[in-house]
Parts: C-alpha cells; sequence; structure tokens
C-alpha cells in the first residue's frame, strides 16, 4: 500500500539461511554513482502513491564505502522514505545510528530466520549475528526516540524448510525487537506448501495478537483461507469468481478464486516460486494487456 | 447560617486538558443568583492516568455533599469505578453525571449504577445549576427539566429542557477566570449543533439547528486565551470550523495579531470539501497548522448507512489547498462501520495515504449512545460492547478477527506512513 522501489547496492554477504543458498563472500559492489542515479530515476518518474520511497538492497550497506554520499543523493533526488535492508550490526554505535537518522534513513529492514538466537545464528552461519542485529534494531529505535523522530522497523523473515517451526517464535522476537511490521515470504522454491501454512498462520496470528502485521508473500491465498488479509496489497475486491488466469494454476481444483482484476504484479505476488514458472506466460501476457 | 452545600465537579480527562463542561457548569451556576451563598464548588480536572481508587481518594478529601463528573465514551469505566467508591464511603453524597455518555442513556445509567442520584440529559449548564438550588434548599429534584433521577423505588425522567436560546447566557469559563488555557490543551467553543448528521457520531449532541455565541463573545474569549501565559497554540472543539467563509474572514482577522507573534491553532475540524484555495488561504491566514477531517470511510455502502456524504474528487482537491497553504492534514477513518468490508477499510486507507495528507490516523467504529447507530445497531446487525467506549465487535461485513487484523495492519502502514523527511 505504501510501496517502496528496491535498489540493490550489490551483492554480498547476507543473513540468509546457509542450508538453502550459499551467499557471496565477498561483497561485489556498485558504485555510488550508479545506485544514484537510479535512484534518481526512480524518484523522478514515481506514480505509486505516497512517495517517492527507496529501499537500497543487496550486500550490506554499512560496509559500502559510498554509503554517505549515496544516501545524501538519494534523498537529493527527492527521496521521502528510505530504507535500508541491514543486519543493524553497525547501528550499535550511536554515532552511527544518529548519522543514519540525521542522513534521512528513517526505515530499517533486518532479518530473523527464527526466533532464538542458537537456531538464527547456526542458520545463519554467523555466530553472534543474532544479538548484535537486536542491538543495533534497539540502539536505532532509541535514538530517533530521543530525536523524536518517527522510524519503520520491519523484520523480514524468510520461510523455508528449514526454520518452519521457528516461524511464530520469529515473529515473537521481532514484537520484542521493536517491529513495526514483518514480512514473512517463502524463498524456498522446494518447500511444502501445505506444511508450511500452518506454521505461517500462527505466526500470523502471533503478530496480531501483539499489535505486529505481518504480511505474507509467496503464498496463494487460497491456502491462507481465513488469513487472505495477509496478503492484503495481493488480494483486493474479491467476489469469488476467477479470472483466466487460474485455468493453468496447479492449484485450480482446490482454489476458491482469486482476486478479480488482479494485476500482473499481484498475480506474481500470489504465485510462490514453485508455480511461479507454471504462471510465468500468463503474468506476462496479463502485463502486456496493462502495457496495452 | 448554613454551610454552602459542598460541590465538587470531577473531569478525568486527556492528559494535557481540561474540562470546558465542568469550566461551563461551574460558570453558570457561579453566576446563578439562587444559589449565591449556598453553595461552594471545587473542580478536579484530573486526568484518565490517575487511578480511579485515587481520584475518588481526591474527591473524599474534599467531604462533597454533590460530585458532578462529565462522561464521555473513553472515561466512562473509570468514572463509574470512582462512583462506586464514593458511594460507599459517602452515601449522603448526591452523585450527578452528565455529557455524551449518560445523557442519551440516562435511566439505563440509573439503573445499571445505583450510586448514581441523577443523570443530567442534553445540555447541562440550566439543568444542573436548577438541581443544586434544589437540593440547597431540600427541594423537589423531579420538579427540575432536564433529569433522569430516583424518586423513590422509581427512576423517572422529568420533560426536556429546552435548548439555551442565547448561548452568550452561558459565562465563559475563560472570561471569568476559573478555566486557565493551557499550552495546546485550551479549546474555544464558538457554537453548538453541527451541520452534519453522520449516524457513527454525537458531536452534534442531537441539538438539532446551529447556535452560536455572539461575535464579540469569541473574539473576546479567542483575545484571553491567545494572550494567556505560555500559549502557544490551541484549538476549537466546533464540529466543523469552515462553516462559511465570512466566518473564516472573521477569524483570520480576530487571530492576525496573535498569528503574528506566532501562535498557531491546532487538529481544527473542517468539512474538507468545502475548502478551496481561498479557504485553505484564510485557514492559513487564522494561523491553522493542521486540521483533522474525514473520510472515514470511502466504501459507498458505509457511506449510504451513516447518512454521509462523500465527494472523492472534493476531498482530494481540499487536501491539495490545504497542503499548498502549508496545512498539515489529518485524514481520519473508521473500521467497522456497517456496509464496509475489511477490504473495504483498506482500499480508504489507500486513498488517504495516496492523498499524503501529512497525517492518517484510523479508529475502531464507537457506537455511541444518542447516534443513529446505537439506534439501529440491532437493525444493522452491528455486534458491540455494551460497556463504554462500546467499541464494535463485528459486523455482517466484517468479522472480530478481521477488525482486529485491520487495526493492526493499519497501525502498521501508519508507522510507515509517519516515518518520512
Amino acid at each position: 500500500m505504501i510501496e517502496f522501489v528496491d535498489i540493490s547496492l550489490g551483492d554480498g554477504p547476507q543473513v540468509q539461511c546457509g542450508r538453502c543458498a550459499g551467499s557471496p563472500e565477498r561483497a561485489a559492489f556498485r558504485s555510488g554513482a550508479e545506485v544514484v542515479e537510479e535512484a534518481g530515476a526512480a524518484c523522478k518518474g514515481w506514480s505509486r502513491g505516497t512517495g517517492p520511497n527507496i529501499r537500497l538492497t543487496g550486500a550490506e550497506p554499512f560496509t559500502h564505502q559510498e554509503l554517505p554520499r549515496i544516501v545524501a543523493g538519494v534523498m537529493e533526488a527527492g527521496c521521502r522514505r528510505l530504507a535500508i535492508d541491514t543486519d543493524a550490526v553497525a547501528l550499535r554505535s550511536a554515532q552511527n545510528a544518529h548519522g543514519a537518522l540525521s542522513a534521512g534513513v528513517r526505515h530499517i529492514r533486518v532479518t530473523f530466520l527464527a526466533g532464538t538466537e542458537g537456531v538464527h545464528d547456526a542458520l545463519a552461519g554467523m555466530p553472534g549475528i543474532f544479538d548484535s542485529t537486536r542491538e543495533g534494531v534497539a540502539a536505532y529505535r532509541a535514538t530517533a526516540d530521543a530525536a523524536q523522530l518517527p522510524v519503520s522497523i520491519t523484520v523480514a523473515v524468510p520461510v523455508c524448510r528449514h526454520n518452519l517451526r521457528d516461524l511464530p517464535s520469529a515473529v515473537g522476537a521481532a514484537v520484542e525487537a521493536g517491529a513495526d511490521r514483518v514480512e514473512m515470504s517463502v524463498t524456498d522454491g522446494g518447500i511444502d506448501l501445505a506444511a508450511a501454512v500452518p506454521w505461517i498462520v500462527a505466526a500470523c496470528d502471533t503478530g496480531v495478537v501483539n499489535g505486529v502485521w505481518v504480511e505474507v508473500g509467496g503464498v496463494p491465498f487460497c491456502m491462507l483461507a481465513g488469513y487472505d488479509m495477509h496478503l492484503a496489497d495481493a488480494v483486493r475486491g474479491r467476489d469469488g469468481s476467477k479470472p483466466p488466469v487460474c485455468t493453468l494454476c496447479p492449484l485450480d481444483g482446490v482454489c476458491g478464486g482469486a482476486p478479480v482484476g488482479a494485476s500482473a504484479d499481484q498475480l506474481a505476488l500470489l504465485a510462490p516460486p514453485p508455480f511461479a514458472a507454471k504462471l510465468a506466460p500468463q503474468i506476462a501476457r496479463a502485463r502486456a494487456q496493462e502495457v496495452c | 447560617m448554613a454551610q454552602p452545600m459542598r460541590t465538587v465537579l470531577l473531569g478525568l480527562n486527556s492528559p494535557g486538558y481540561r474540562s470546558l463542561a465542568l469550566g461551563y457548569l461551574r460558570a453558570y451556576a457561579e453566576a446563578d443568583s439562587a444559589l449565591a451563598g449556598r453553595c461552594a464548588f471545587e473542580t478536579l480536572d484530573l486526568d484518565t492516568s490517575v487511578d480511579p481508587w485515587w481520584a475518588a481518594w481526591r474527591v473524599l478529601g474534599l467531604e462533597p455533599d454533590v460530585l458532578g463528573i462529565s462522561v464521555t465514551c473513553w472515561n466512562a469505566r473509570a468514572v463509574y469505578e470512582v462512583c462506586r467508591i464514593v458511594g460507599s464511603v459517602r452515601p449522603e453524597c448526591a452523585i450527578v453525571l452528565g455529557g455524551p455518555e449518560v445523557g442519551p442513556a440516562a435511566e439505563d445509567v440509573l439503573a445499571a449504577h445505583p450510586e448514581v442520584s441523577a443523570v443530567v440529559r442534553g445540555e447541562g449548564e440550566v439543568t444542573f445549576a436548577g438541581l443544586l438550588a434544589e437540593l440547597a434548599r431540600g427541594g423537589k429534584a423531579w420538579r427540575v427539566d432536564g433529569l433522569a433521577l430516583r424518586r423513590g423505588d422509581e427512576i423517572v425522567s422529568t420533560p426536556d429542557r429546552a435548548l439555551v436560546a442565547d448561548l452568550d447566557s452561558l459565562p465563559s469559563p475563560y472570561l471569568t477566570g476559573l478555566l486557565q488555557p493551557l499550552d495546546g490543551g485550551a479549546y474555544l467553543e464558538t457554537y453548538r449543533g453541527c451541520p452534519h448528521r453522520c449516524a457513527y457520531c454525537f458531536e452534534g449532541k442531537g441539538y438539532g439547528k446551529i447556535r452560536s455565541f455572539s461575535d464579540a463573545r469569541v473574539a473576546a474569549e479567542i483575545e484571553a486565551v491567545a494572550t494567556a501565559p505560555g500559549v502557544k497554540s490551541f484549538s476549537f472543539i466546533d464540529p466543523v470550523f469552515n462553516l462559511t467563509d465570512g466566518r473564516l474572514r472573521k477569524f483570520a482577522d480576530w487571530m492576525a495579531p496573535h498569528v503574528a507573534r506566532g501562535l498557531r491553532l491546532h487538529t481544527i475540524e473542517v468539512d474538507i470539501e468545502r475548502v478551496d484555495d481561498e479557504a485553505a488561504a484564510l485557514l492559513r491566514e487564522a494561523g491553522v497548522a493542521s486540521v483533522e477531517t474525514g473520510p472515514q470511510t470511502i466504501g459507498a455502502a458505509a457511506l449510504a448507512a451513516c447518512d454521509r456524504p462523500f465527494d472523492a474528487m472534493k476531498f482530494a482537491a481540499g487536501v491539495r489547498a490545504l497542503r499548498a497553504h502549508g496545512i498539515s492534514c489529518e485524514c481520519d477513518l473508521i473500521v467497522g462501520l456497517p456496509g464496509d468490508s475489511a477490504y473495504d477499510f483498506l482500499a480508504g486507507l489507500r486513498f488517504c495515504f495516496d492523498l499524503d495528507p501529512g497525517k492518517v490516523q484510523s479508529s475502531t467504529l464507537h457506537v455511541l449512545p444518542g447516534t443513529g447507530l446505537w439506534e439501529r445497531a440491532l437493525e444493522l446487525g452491528l455486534e458491540f460492547d455494551r460497556e463504554p467506549p462500546h467499541e464494535v465487535i463485528a459486523t455482517p461485513d466484517v468479522s472480530f478477527r478481521d477488525l482486529r487484523r485491520a487495526e493492526v495492519m493499519a497501525s502498521s502502514l501508519q508507522s510507515i506512513y509517519r516515518a518520512r523527511v
């Protein structure tokens, strides 16, 4: 509903499940000028509602030598909401937290693979990272509160075969860390979604009863019966009927209906990795029709 | 000579505010010749953070003969707790309630709260003073119009009281010095009633037509509040500040000298669909820094159920005009209105965010006594908490769980919206 354009800073080590995918050991950054140019173009042509809003993704931003210049350039381009994907380790330093806030970084997104230090660190393959991230988030929030600057903290929870049972506790940890929002997304193409859904809905409930919203990506709404609001950006104005695209969906036989008038982006959101390839032609066709 | 009747007026206000209603009650009663020398007043302006037991402790320390409390949906639970304690410890004290929470349901309140002696229905100043006069002389309270009260074992309502025809006959709490303006927390009232009849709202308090204080009175109150020590901003309690352009012109003139030295008006409620460039300029001249407005909902079914007009184009134009003049706008939405699904509410959120008004605020529907929704709740299938603050529990269009989800999602989105440069 409040959209961000993701702009990659490059590739590099990230907090992610090491059992699912390896991570580059060394960062390969894009140049600051290149990033700022892309951000400038995104700001200039902004047509996505309140904004422009940019999120710097990819490699850890605080290891990019040109970060101050990039942030300044993005803000100069007219960005109103600047978010960064970070492990927040650098934000443990009050000086860094203050510097980021002063420069205009009012949104951070950190990743929790689980709700406990042991599981998170083991999956990430980075001993001590869970506590360091939480300390960084706390310092960022405290610095913002002291300066009376409104900030928003998002916790990303990638869902894979290895952390299913930890999803509710990961949301609990996000609550404890002061998150405003959790983004839970299925990233594992080989996951058994039917087995994952009970854990995902339990995590959604954990968020709601603790006052923190959990948005789910990568799961078709038909598998989240009663929880479709958690896919709110993808599902709107549903009246029960199905658009033609559903006929080729492998879940068509059990699907109760997809959003009427869904955009290509929304359809893409509805298609989890195992089915994305099969839906690709329909998504491409819908996108072409929208362009027309 | 008999001791004057000790009358304590208790306000349980939002933090940072004092009760304007109690100010009016006391100012009128103190000016009433029938009460001269027979009644002594003390106002306890506390806030809702005070534990009701300690509020009762403060009240009882004053050994009141009469305790008057203004009740709204959000302080009612605390008020009833205070009443129970005071009624237990000092049963000889007459407890009198008034305000929007209890007036429209006066007899029910008396039935549910045996320690309460009487409830003022509707406009309170004249009725409350009349009741005090009867109590002071040991007379018959049931002779006072505008009350619900106990007569023996019965609960009875006296005839409705006519509205005050000349609002200037009500002494000003500010001009009499009874109410000291607080920075940011002072509110002025320039008229009573509301031009709209939205079914969820009781701001018009069923008064029907609009009655205004005179220009001279309003100008004098503005002068008093604007020049009070430490006051840098204040507000108006009027449901629609921009009733007419002519009225805005007057406010701009009255406020001009104060605006010049930096004083600002905050959280002014406006009918935004009537705000064009000229009106926005006048609001700016009047020192308005921020306004509060709807749309409450953009769902056609809910708008119809609530008797509320909405023109998206005019609304958006109003927000743009205000922004162009540097005025921050708070767009309010209500989740749980009859006819609105959770997705209708989310569409309203998107509509507001896309306008980029400055602030977007959502709240859950409260089915308030005296409102159209209160009266039609059964017909509309509204499940709501009968206990104050009367939050909606579920509607035919949105389940209990989805209502709670919508609240949490809205809160999350608002935090994202707020976090900007």
